[in-house]
């Protein structure tokens, strides 16, 4: 076991080492302008442009640059061309968002995802599972931020104009602390349209699963042993068809976080993680998408090594036959 | 994708404003509900707290550095210069008053000599002394930090030598302060009469003697004000509390009524807007976005007002590169450009216009600016069929033209906007749209040979130079030039020269209207006006709207925001 | 972001969950030839479903070609044209196209101005038909590329093994990791600032190509990896030891035995990687780091359109139900391709 953590945990290292590589190639060698330039500001002087190029080094070799620039932004001295503010604490003030979303939208997508996956599989090939099948693919066709911003405005603004009072909130975000209510209140939108996609996803990929598994030969077996046909889904079927499931929530929980949540964030003003990047995309500032890209990464990499090791800790198999996984 | 109104970086940011002039604006300004001018409204409750909202981070929260609305607004009223401005609307706002200083100053015969005394026992909002040294430390952290607002403090003398050498702390050696007797002498190496208004801008406001050379945003130093700002968190918000014991040091400021502003920064317009209509937030700084107007004039015409600036925009064409360089083909454009259609581009927040001068600058000409253009009233359609026969005429037709313009919304609409008039007349243009962060430098680079493009001017104080000196031959450099299209007439630049010594600006303004004239009207046609932004003030029901001051260069004063009777 | 997963998820049902070994399936269609593929057709043709939808992708696909045609015969106008002072007629009055206060008109169910124009005063049902070509055009090209790199480095990948291997899934691995939306953000805006220069060939940061790059590379681990797991399991068939003994090279076994294997994946994957493709773009153009003003594309469309929503919300509302009406019809189109290609799907379907 400890030689798998072990080499897992290398393995992720290196990972880890050649994302913030490419990260920093992408930002400084793809691209054609000046930093030096980008950086100065609004009225440039030539000193300015130079003392700029000199204290990030752009005028060294590319590996002394990524030096520089990685100690920059683990030392949190990495700060945005248009605000000046230091980007590592901007991502941390984002993060509580972030996380209020993505793990109340996970918890609710897993919930619904489930359940519906369950529901169509028992009424397969029934009236109601068509429909229901169709629903969810509309679900996954939908783009979230376009859903999100009909949401936003229709339920959060027009329904609260018609109603008197507001029903739902028209976007933005109250810090747990300030109000639990307000902070919930505030959420249930965004929850809402990030939940659509997955949910739709989700249930279709559990009522596949089920129906496969359905028909193994070990379920057979388990109803010619007189087991009632309850007990064989639940112990048997579901067990077995969740296993994937939950692989892909693991993967899912972790991109969300890792940034996938920056559309809804941005539609409904969430001021996270995410939308902290968008608002950098429109200045075209750098450091912040460099940032957040990286942090996203991160905590993918991160995240699956964790789960990976814990499930490897369950079952056994894995760790014998991971020698060649990719 | 939401109007920017701070629009791109040129050297003011700064948005000023101006509202209705009782002589002027009534052509220009679109009455939604009246407004008392003297700010005094009908009854109030005194203290309460209140939240309001501003779509960015100011730039700075340090006064040495802000040099956009967003900081000046607010810290108009945290940090006082040795002069600074009545708290009136219209023209009155526009007087210098003494600030930190007991009097106005007195100037030497040559204009070289700035005299004023700081007044006895002034305290920060820390409770420490103000001496007059502070003075000096305040221009060296504007000198130091390279503030925005450097260059203004260039003509003192010694500024050069403080700038080359590497001591923050060096003296320089045009201030000398006496903390004794509180006297403060300044002296320039050129007369400059707008100087008394750089003394009155932000960056002056003085800071305690051992103020860090550093950017203070995330804790911003104490200062002289009737508010000083207890927190800062950048990015979120910052908290202005109300000084107590202010209006005991005797200013000539009038004291606030709120007691606590939160500012927030809230980044998504429409939800600012839509948190003022109903309620959750008590004010926003930016306007409306044009999509909730409608909402806005038909639910809250009571606490919405807009107002045109002292700003202007225009399209710069280079004297010194074909076609422009033919004065027929500078009057051709200006015959030819649709300005109520670029109008519509920004929703209607501009008011159509012809002069270089803004509404509320000494020296502005409303009938020149409307019914007395020589290209024909601005609120209607151009003159295509005469800018043909002219481009015509000049054997321009179907030269190539680049047009510049950046990507900060509504700039490439317009740009290209532009261009299509352009090609209409019978050029042939092409857009090519460059980054915000970038398009001053590149087109003020002599080497870009820029030939046309989108520029804007906001006031950073009512004094005709800060917007001439654009169009002086004067000024033109090699980089970071910011005479775009290198406007150099002989007789443009005498009038400035000889007008620039004149300290009296009322005496002269018939003459910076005259010199306007000259500029627009053709043979000259050096640039393209077409018009000056306008903006709002929207505030929550809480507030009584009556007694809000929109200050010609602060904006919205905050000082005077005051919560109706029974609010709480 | 999760479209992703419906590539994984979906075609993960003829090919094993993500991460693990490919199972049984590839066998059923194993058998060098098109009978399989023949009896796939067949059970696709009576799957009125599918068909249906893939017409209506047709027509959604014609609809968009046909932009030129509907600007200049029907709504007489360009894409770009922007009609700022211009009035048209509407029950007898001429009204603003776009009011003094910036408001477009909405709707005219005429010829010009079918759906109204946007805040610039242009059409905007010839922007919705050039902005789907666009989405369209970058979508199936993106498809395309990552079909074709996709292919090749899983096949290279799985077929020979060892250090090949190894580098080529360590490769995937890292670009795995990046969240697709922000690697698509990271390489969208580099390339949006300076264009790109490849030796001799320079494309401008406007250029369409550029959202095609970055959207085709995001994409290629997806395929590369259950391809690679296919092929992996490929090569240990009798066929593919028979022709090795008889000598064929490498080359000549992943041609003509391994290539034509894997095919049905390919027919599976072909529309998700298209439609996923499609919502990418928008999601991208959205924010403002795939395809740039002034070329329209539905995603810039929507992003426009929330800025008007209160004012003119079919600026908004339409380029979406276009995004869902057509990445709906891939999905069902796909989904029906997949059920075709899997011979239980029909127990599954009916229960």
């Amino acid at each position: 076991m400890s030689r798998f953590v072990a080499r897992r945990v290398i393995s992720m290292l290196f990972v880890l080492f050649a994302v913030s590589v490419i990260t920093f190639l992408i930002f400084n060698v793809i691209p054609g302008n000046d930093p030096a330039v980008r950086m100065a500001g609004k009225q440039p002087t030539v000193e300015q442009i130079e003392a700029i190029r000199q204290e990030w080094g752009f005028d060294e070799s590319i590996i002394v640059q990524y030096g520089t620039t990685m100690e920059k932004l683990f030392t949190g001295n990495m700060i945005s061309y248009t605000t000046q503010l230091d980007v590592v604490n901007e991502i941390w003030k984002g993060l509580p968002r972030t996380l209020s979303l993505a793990i109340g939208a996970a918890v609710i997508w897993m919930l619904f995802g489930v359940g519906l996956g369950l529901y169509t599989a028992m009424r397969a090939g029934k009236v109601s599972d068509r429909l229901l099948t169709v629903l969810a693919l509309v679900g996954i066709s939908m783009p979230v931020f376009w859903i999100g911003a009909l949401m936003n405005h229709y339920l959060g603004f027009e329904l609260s104009q018609t109603l008197g009072f507001e029903l739902f909130p028209n976007g933005g975000y109250v810090e747990f602390a300030e109000s639990p209510l307000e902070w919930l209140h505030h959420l249930i939108l965004p929850w809402t349209a990030l939940s659509i996609l997955f949910i739709g996803l989700y249930s279709r990929v559990l009522r596949g699963n089920i129906l496969d598994t359905i028909n193994e030969d070990y379920v057979r077996t388990a109803r010619a042993k007189g087991l009632s046909e309850r007990q064989v889904l639940l112990k048997h079927v579901l067990r077995n068809s969740m296993i994937p499931i939950v692989t892909l929530w693991g993967l899912d929980f972790a991109v969300v976080i890792g940034g996938g949540a920056i559309l809804t964030e941005t539609v409904f003003n969430l001021q996270g993680v995410g939308q902290y990047a968008a608002d950098a995309i429109g200045q075209l500032d750098q450091p912040p998408i460099l940032a957040v890209t990286m942090f996203g990464a991160f905590f993918v990499v991160f995240f699956n090594t964790i789960v990976d090791v814990v499930y490897a800790a369950l079952d056994p198999r894995i760790r014998l036959e991971s020698g060649d996984t990719a | 994708m939401s109007l920017k109104v701070d629009g791109p970086g040129r050297r003011s940011r700064l948005l000023a404003t101006l509202a209705a002039l009782a002589l002027a604006s009534s052509a220009t300004l679109a009455a939604c509900g009246d407004d008392d001018d003297d700010g005094s409204g009908g009854a109030t409750a005194e203290g309460g707290e209140i939240t309001i909202s501003q779509s960015s981070q100011p730039d700075y929260l340090d006064p040495a550095l802000s040099y956009t609305v967003n900081g000046w607004e607010p810290m108009w009223l945290v940090y006082t210069p040795l002069l600074t401005y009545a708290h009136e609307e219209g023209t009155a706002g526009a007087e210098l008053i003494p600030g930190l200083a007991e009097d106005l100053p007195e100037v030497s015969e040559d204009g070289l000599t700035y005299t004023l005394t700081l007044r006895d026992g002034l305290t920060y909002s820390d409770g420490t002394d103000v001496v007059a040294s502070d003075f000096e430390r305040t221009i060296q952290r504007v000198l130091n930090l390279e503030s925005g607002g450097a260059p203004f403090y260039q003509v003192i003398e010694g500024a050069e030598d403080y700038l080359a050498g590497n001591d923050p702390e060096a003296d320089i050696s045009g201030i000398e302060t006496d903390d004794e007797s509180g006297e403060i002498t300044i002296t320039l190496t050129e007369a400059d009469s707008s100087f008394a208004n750089v003394l009155a801008m932000n960056f002056a406001g003085l800071v305690p003697g051992d103020t860090e050379f550093k950017n203070l945003t995330e804790s911003p130093p104490p200062g002289v004000g009737t508010y000083e700002i207890t927190e800062s968190v950048p990015n979120r918000q910052f908290v202005m509390e109300r000084v107590d014991g202010f209006a005991d040091l005797g200013l000539e400021i009038p004291e606030a009524s709120i007691d606590t502003i939160t500012t927030q920064i809230i980044k998504n317009p429409q939800q600012s807007t839509q948190d003022v209509l109903n309620g959750e937030l008590d004010y926003q700084q930016d306007p409306p976005p044009a999509d909730l107007k409608p909402t806005v004039i038909e639910q809250a015409d009571d606490r919405y007002e807009e107002f045109t600036t002292s700003s202007t925009y225009y399209f710069f064409m280079n004297h010194d590169v074909a076609p422009f360089d033919d004065p027929l083909v500078r009057e051709a454009v200006n015959y030819g450009v649709d300005k109520p259609a670029l109008a519509r581009l920004f929703a209607g927040e501009l008011a159509p216009g012809c002069s270089f001068l803004p509404p509320g600058m000494p020296g502005y000409d409303e009938a020149f600016d409307t019914t007395e253009c020589p290209y024909g009233d601005p609120t209607q359609p151009p003159d295509i069929a005469k800018a043909q026969d002219l481009l015509k005429q000049a054997g321009a037709d179907g030269t190539a033209v680049t047009v510049y313009g950046n990507t900060d919304d509504p700039t490439p609409a317009v740009t290209q906007a532009y261009a299509d008039m352009l090609n209409e007349i019978g050029l042939d243009a092409e857009v090519e749209l460059l980054d915000g962060g970038v398009y001053f430098q590149t087109v003020g680079n002599a080497k870009t040979e820029a030939q046309t493009g989108f520029t804007n001017w906001f006031q950073d104080f009512p004094h005709p130079l800060n917007f001439y000196f654009l169009v002086d031959g004067d000024t033109i450099q090699p980089t970071n030039n910011q005479n775009f299209g290198n406007v150099n007439d002989p007789k443009i630049n005498d009038t400035i020269d000889e007008l620039s010594l004149e300290t009296d600006l009322e005496a002269v303004a018939d003459q910076w209207a005259e010199l306007d004239r000259y500029l627009i009207e053709p043979p000259q046609s050096s640039i393209v006006p077409y018009g000056h932004r306008k903006l709002a003030t929207f505030v929550s029901e809480r507030i009584d709207f009556e007694s809000i001051i929109q200050h010609p260069v602060y904006q919205n004063d905050y000082s005077s925001f005051a919560l109706k009777e029974g609010e709480e | 972001m999760a479209p992703d997963d419906v590539i994984t998820a979906t075609a993960g049902d003829l090919l094993g969950a993500p991460g693990h070994h490919a199972e049984g399936d590839p066998e059923d269609a194993a058998v060098v030839g098109g009978s399989p593929l023949r009896l796939a057709a067949r059970r696709l043709r009576r799957d009125r479903g599918a068909l249906a939808f893939g017409v209506i992708f047709l027509l959604l696909v014609a609809a968009c070609l046909a932009a030129p045609l509907w600007a200049n015969e029907v709504a007489h106008t360009t894409v770009s044209q922007n009609h700022l002072t211009d009035t048209v007629e509407q029950d007898g009055e001429q009204v603003n196209v776009v009011g003094f206060d910036g408001v477009p008109i909405g709707p005219t169910w005429e010829g010009e101005f079918f759906l109204g124009a946007d805040q610039n005063g242009r059409d905007n049902m010839v922007r919705l038909l050039y902005g789907g070509r666009n989405s369209l055009l970058i979508g199936v090209i993106a498809a395309l590329i990552t079909t074709l790199l996709g292919v090749l480095i899983g096949v290279l990948a799985g077929y020979f093994r060892g250090w090949t291997d190894a580098v080529i899934s360590r490769g995937m691995d890292i670009l795995w990791a990046f969240p697709v939306i922000l690697l698509g953000i990271a390489l969208g805006t580099s390339l949006a600032l300076g264009g790109l220069q490849l030796g001799p060939i320079s494309i401008s940061g406007d250029s369409l190509a550029i959202p095609i790059m970055v959207i085709s590379v995001v994409y290629i681990p997806y395929l590369a990896r259950p391809i690679r797991g296919q092929v992996l399991a490929l090569r240990e068939k009798e066929f593919v030891e028979a022709a090795r003994a008889q000598g064929m090279g490498s080359w000549r076994i992943m041609r003509s035995e391994i290539l034509p294997n894997i095919s049905s994946t390919l027919l599976v994957f072909f529309p998700l990687l298209f439609a996923n493709a499609i919502l990418l773009e928008a999601a991208l153009s959205f924010l403002g780091a795939g395809v740039r003003p002034p070329n329209p594309s539905w995603g810039t469309m929507i992003s426009e359109g929330v800025d008007r929503i209160v004012t003119a919300p079919y600026l908004a509302i339409v380029p979406g139900a276009m995004l869902v009406l057509t990445v709906l019809a891939l999905n069902v189109f796909g989904d029906g391709i997949r059920d075709a290609l899997d011979p239980r799907a029909k127990i599954k379907a009916k229960g």
